[in-house]
C-alpha cells in the first residue's frame, strides 16, 4: 500500500542538505558564469593583444603601412608596408568567393530540388563531412597536384589565348609557375565549397514546401521556382552563408601558404606570386628576431582580424534575421 | 446538449464513489490556506485574489476552461514558476500556517514537502530505480537496503512494482506512457510529500491507464492532501472531494463536489459543467 | 518534382529550353564540386598509403634525407588535443550551462552567444598570435603548453555552441519534474539536464575534437614543432600538421613522402571522428 510512514525525514537533515545545496548552487552558478564572461573577453583579448603588440609598428609608419608595399625585415632597413598582403588576402578571397558562390548553390539546390531523395541524405552527408578536412591538406595538395597543372594549363592555353585582348593580357600576364594568386583563390574556393553548399542548402530546406508546391501546382519550371521562389525567400541566409564563408577564406593560412608564391609584391597579374596576410604571418613570425618584424606582423593580424570581425558579425547577424523569419 | 443528458453520468459518478460525502464534512483539517492570491506573467494578471482551502487527506479538483488559471495555481503551490523570470505572485499561501510565499522558505524544501506530477510523463534520462532514489537521496542518506525498500514501497503505492520489478535497471523512458505517469508518481510519493499537486495527469493516456491513475489518486488520498486540475468532468466528479471551478483567473465557485455538479450556486458553474461553454 | 516534368510538355519551348540550362549548370556544379573533393581525397590515398607502415607509428621523424617514421609527431598531436580539450571542455562546458540555464533569460547571453559564434570561425592564425603574446613571451619560448592553450581557445566555441543548443533541446517539463521532488538548480542541471544532453554534448566535443587535430596555423608559434622526441609540456612539441607543413614544402622525397602519409592519418582520423560525432546524433534522435 501507500503508505511509507511519514515524517521520517528528519527536519535536522533537511536543514543540512538546503545549506549544502545553496553552498553548491552557488558555486555552481557562479562558475558557469565565469566561464560566460570568459568567452566574452576572450573576443576582447584578442583585440587588445592585437593592439599592444601592433603599436609599435603603427606608431612608427602610421597611415603608410596601409599604403606602402615595401615589406623589408633586413635589419639594417626595417621598413614595413601592409599593402601588399592586404590585396593578397582580399584578391584571393574574391576569386574564391566568385568560383564557390555559384557552384555551392548549384549543388545545394540540386540537393534540394533535384536530387532523388535515395542519395541526397549520402551526398549531403559526404559534402558536410569534406568540410571538416584540415585545411592544410588543400594547401598540400594544392602544392602538390593543383599547381604544375595548372601551371602547365595557363602558360599552354590560358596566356597565348590572351595574350591579344587589352586588359586579359594583364591580368593573365605569363609566365606562371603554378605557384599564385590565382591559384591560391582557386583552392579556397575548393576549400570552402563544401562549407557553402552545407549552409545552402540548409537555408533552402527552410522554405516552406507549401510556396514551392504552390509554385510547381501553377506550373512553374524548378529554375522558376528556385528563382522566383526560393531565393527571394533564402536570400538573406544564402548571403550570410556565404559571407561565413568569405570570413573563413579571409583567415585561411594553411591552405594558402603553400600555393601563393608568398613574395610581398602588389602585381597586376593574377598568375603571378603574391602574398595575404596570414600567410605572411605564418612564414615570418617564428623567425622574426626583430622587434619591429614582430610587430609589423601583428599590425598585420590585427587588420586580418578587423576585416574578418566586419564580415562575420555581419553574416552572423544576416543568418540571425533569417532563422528568426523562419521561427526556428 | 441538454443539461439532463450531461449532467446525468456525471452524478452517477459521485454516487459511485461512496465515501465521499463523509469525508467531506467539517472535520478536516486545513493543510493549505491561501489567501488573496494574484499572479502575473509580466504584465498580464492570470490570478485575482484567490482564495481557498485545501484540506488535509482530501482531494480537491480544479476545473474551468483553458487559461482559467487552474494549472498556474497549482504552480503557485510549490513556486515551481520560480524557474521563469517575470512570473510573480502576491498574497498568502499557508501551508500548516507557514506562509510559503515568504522568500525566506526554501523553495527545494517546500518542493520536496509539495509533489507534482505533471501532464506529460516525464521520466528523467536514468533507470527506473534511479529515477526514484534521485529524489530520495537528495535529503536523506539511506544505507542500500532502505532504499531498495524505498523504491519497492514507492513503486507498490504507484501500483508499478508487478510491472517493473524484473527490469528495474532498464531507462524510465522505456517504459508505455501510463507506466511512465504511474512512476512519475511513484518518484513523487517516494520523496514523502505532504501535499500532491497533479496538473492533468491523465490528459496524455488512454482510458485503461486513466482509470488505473483515478484509483491510485482514490488510495493516495488516504496519506495525502491532494489536489488535481483536470479538464475532465467526470475525472473531477469521480475522485474529488472538492472542485474548484475558475474562470478567467477568478475563483467562481469552490465547494463539495456533490453540491458542485448537482446544485451549483453560480451560472456559470452550471453552464460549464454541462459543457455549454469552455 | 513528378507534376512539373509532366507539365513541361505544355511549356514555351523558351521557358523549357532555359529549365533545361538551369538544371543543366546544377548538376555540372554538383560533378564539378564532387570530382575535386575526390581528386583531394583519391591523390591522398594514393600518394600516403605506399608509406603507410608500422614505423610510421614507431620511429620519430628523421633528419634530412634518411628514412624515419611520424612517431613524435602523432604522440605530440595527442598530448596538445588531449591539453586542448582538457582546458577548453570544462571552460566550454560550463558556459553553455550558463547560456541555456542559469543565464537563459539574462540580457547578457545573445551577447555571448553572438560573440561565440564569431570565434567560432575567428582566423586560427590571430589564435595563435594571442597565445604567443599570452603565454610564449611569459614563459620565454615555445612550449606544447603553449600549443595546448592555443587548441584549447579553438575547442571552445564549439563545444559552447553545441552545449547550448543541447541543453535548450532539453524539455522544460523535465527540469520542472526534478524541481518538483525538491532538486536544486544544480543537481537539475547535472543529474537531469546533462544526462539528456548526454550523445550531444559528447558529439560537440568529439566534433571540436576533429576540428583540432587538424589545426595547423595555431601552433606554428604556440607548439614551434620538434624533430626530435619529447614529451615535456615546457619544450617545443611536434605535431602531425605542424609535420606535414614542414616536411611538404622540403625538397628532400622521403619528407614529402612522410608528410603524404601523415596527412591521410589525419584526414582518416578527421573523418572517423566526424562520422562517429554524427551517428552518435542519429542514434538518440533516431527510434
Amino acid at each position: 500500500m501507500v503508505n511509507i510512514p511519514m515524517s521520517s525525514v528528519s527536519v535536522a537533515s533537511r536543514d543540512l542538505a538546503v545549506k549544502r545545496f545553496a553552498a553548491r548552487d552557488a558555486v555552481f552558478r557562479l562558475l558557469t558564469r565565469s566561464a560566460a564572461y570568459l568567452v566574452l573577453t576572450l573576443l576582447g583579448g584578442f583585440l587588445v593583444t592585437l593592439v599592444v603588440g601592433s603599436w609599435l609598428a603603427l606608431s612608427t609608419f602610421g597611415v603608410s603601412f596601409f599604403t606602402s608595399q615595401s615589406w623589408n625585415p633586413n635589419p639594417d632597413i626595417l621598413k614595413f608596408g601592409a599593402l601588399a598582403p592586404i590585396y593578397g588576402t582580399l584578391v584571393t578571397s574574391a576569386i574564391a568567393m566568385v568560383l564557390a558562390v555559384p557552384v555551392g548553390l548549384g549543388i545545394a539546390i540540386f540537393l534540394t530540388e533535384l536530387c532523388p531523395l535515395r542519395l541526397r541524405r549520402s551526398i549531403g552527408t559526404a559534402i558536410e563531412l569534406l568540410a571538416g578536412v584540415p585545411s592544410i591538406i588543400y594547401g598540400m595538395w594544392g602544392l602538390f597536384v593543383l599547381a604544375p597543372v595548372l601551371q602547365n594549363l595557363e602558360n599552354s592555353y590560358l596566356v597565348p589565348a590572351v595574350a591579344e585582348i587589352p586588359v586579359l593580357s594583364t591580368i593573365f600576364a605569363g609566365p606562371s609557375y603554378g605557384q599564385g594568386v590565382l591559384t591560391a583563390g582557386i583552392i579556397l574556393a575548393i576549400m570552402v565549397l563544401p562549407f557553402i553548399a552545407a549552409v545552402s542548402r540548409d537555408v533552402f530546406e527552410t522554405v516552406p514546401p507549401v510556396l514551392k508546391e504552390a509554385a510547381f501546382g501553377l506550373g512553374a519550371t524548378t529554375r522558376e521556382v528556385v528563382r522566383k521562389v526560393v531565393l527571394p525567400y533564402s536570400r538573406v541566409g544564402v548571403i550570410g552563408g556565404a559571407m561565413l564563408a568569405l570570413g573563413r577564406a579571409l583567415g585561411e593560412t594553411m591552405a594558402v601558404t603553400f600555393v601563393i608564391g608568398n613574395d610581398p609584391k602588389v602585381r597586376a597579374s593574377l598568375l603571378a606570386p603574391g602574398t595575404t596576410i596570414s600567410s605572411s604571418i605564418a612564414n615570418e613570425f617564428a623567425e622574426a628576431k626583430d622587434a619591429m618584424h614582430s610587430s609589423a606582423l601583428v599590425a598585420l593580424g590585427l587588420i586580418l582580424f578587423v576585416i574578418t570581425l566586419i564580415v562575420l558579425a555581419a553574416a552572423r547577424l544576416m543568418l540571425l534575421r533569417m532563422s528568426k523569419r523562419s521561427g526556428v | 446538449m441538454s443539461v439532463s443528458t450531461t449532467s446525468a453520468p456525471v452524478l452517477s459518478g459521485v454516487a459511485a464513489n461512496g465515501p465521499i460525502q463523509q469525508a467531506a464534512g467539517p472535520a478536516a483539517r486545513e493543510k493549505i490556506k491561501i489567501e488573496g492570491l494574484n499572479f502575473f506573467y509580466g504584465q498580464n494578471q492570470a490570478l485575482k485574489g484567490i482564495a481557498l482551502s485545501l484540506r488535509e487527506n482530501m482531494i480537491t479538483a480544479f476545473i474551468g476552461p483553458s487559461g482559467c488559471g487552474k494549472s498556474t495555481l497549482l504552480r503557485v503551490l510549490n513556486r515551481i514558476y520560480e524557474l521563469y523570470p517575470n512570473q510573480r505572485a502576491e498574497g498568502t499561501v499557508l501551508l500548516d500556517g507557514e506562509d510559503i510565499l515568504d522568500p525566506k522558505q526554501d523553495r527545494n524544501v517546500l518542493r520536496a514537502r509539495i509533489g507534482m506530477v505533471f501532464q506529460k510523463p516525464t521520466p528523467f534520462p536514468m533507470s527506473i530505480y534511479e529515477n526514484i532514489a534521485f529524489g530520495v537521496r537528495l535529503y536523506e542518506n539511506l544505507p542500500r537496503p532502505e532504499m531498495d525498500d524505498r523504491v519497492e514501497h514507492a513503486l507498490r503505492g504507484a501500483a508499478l512494482w508487478n510491472e517493473v520489478k524484473d527490469k528495474l535497471q532498464a531507462s524510465g523512458t522505456s517504459l508505455s506512457g501510463g507506466q511512465q505517469q504511474r512512476l512519475c508518481i511513484a518518484r513523487t510519493v517516494a520523496v514523502k510529500p505532504e501535499v500532491i499537486l497533479l496538473d492533468e495527469p491523465c490528459s496524455a493516456l488512454d482510458p485503461i491507464s486513466t482509470s488505473r491513475i483515478e484509483e491510485l489518486i482514490d488510495e493516495l488520498s488516504s496519506s495525502y492532501t491532494i489536489a488535481i486540475v483536470t479538464h475532465n468532468m467526470q475525472q473531477a466528479a469521480r475522485v474529488s472531494d472538492h472542485t474548484a471551478f475558475m474562470y478567467l483567473g477568478e475563483l467562481v465557485e469552490f465547494g463539495d463536489t456533490q453540491t458542485i455538479f448537482t446544485a451549483p450556486r453560480q451560472k456559470q458553474t452550471e453552464q460549464y459543467i454541462t459543457g455549454r461553454f469552455g | 518534382m513528378q507534376p512539373a516534368q509532366s507539365r513541361s510538355s505544355s511549356l514555351p519551348a523558351r521557358r523549357k529550353s532555359a529549365n533545361a540550362i538551369f538544371q543543366g549548370l546544377c548538376y555540372l556544379a554538383t560533378a564539378l564540386g564532387l570530382t575535386a573533393l575526390c581528386l583531394i581525397l583519391g591523390s591522398l590515398l594514393y600518394n600516403g598509403i605506399g608509406g603507410l607502415s608500422w614505423r610510421v607509428f614507431t620511429e620519430i621523424t628523421p633528419g634530412p634525407g634518411s628514412e624515419g617514421g611520424l612517431l613524435n609527431a602523432i604522440v605530440g598531436s595527442l598530448i596538445m588535443t588531449v591539453l586542448g580539450v582538457a582546458i577548453g571542455t570544462p571552460i566550454g562546458i560550463l558556459a553553455g550551462t550558463f547560456m541555456a540555464e542559469y543565464g537563459r533569460y539574462e540580457r547578457i547571453t545573445p551577447v555571448v552567444r553572438f560573440i561565440n559564434d564569431i570565434l567560432l570561425s575567428a582566423p586560427s592564425i590571430i589564435i595563435g598570435l594571442f597565445v604567443y603574446e599570452l603565454v610564449v613571451v611569459p614563459m620565454g619560448g615555445f612550449s606544447a603548453l603553449a600549443g595546448g592553450a592555443a587548441l584549447a581557445v579553438i575547442v571552445i566555441p564549439v563545444v559552447v555552441r553545441t552545449t547550448e543548443d543541447m541543453l535548450l533541446l532539453v524539455p522544460s517539463q523535465l527540469r520542472e519534474a526534478a524541481a518538483s521532488i525538491g532538486a536544486p538548480r544544480s543537481v537539475i542541471i547535472r543529474s537531469v539536464c546533462y544526462k539528456a544532453a548526454q550523445a550531444g554534448i559528447v558529439t560537440g566535443i568529439l566534433l571540436a575534437i576533429a576540428r583540432v587535430s587538424g589545426e595547423t596555423a595555431p601552433l606554428l608559434f604556440t607548439a614551434l614543432g620538434n624533430l626530435n622526441f619529447s614529451l615535456s609540456l615546457t619544450s617545443p612539441m611536434a605535431s602531425l600538421p605542424l609535420t606535414i607543413n614542414q616536411f611538404a614544402s622540403s625538397a628532400y622525397p622521403e619528407w614529402q613522402s612522410l608528410a603524404w602519409t601523415g596527412a591521410l592519418i589525419i584526414t582518416a582520423a578527421v573523418l572517423l571522428l566526424s562520422i562517429t560525432a554524427r551517428l552518435l546524433v542519429s542514434k538518440r534522435s533516431g527510434p
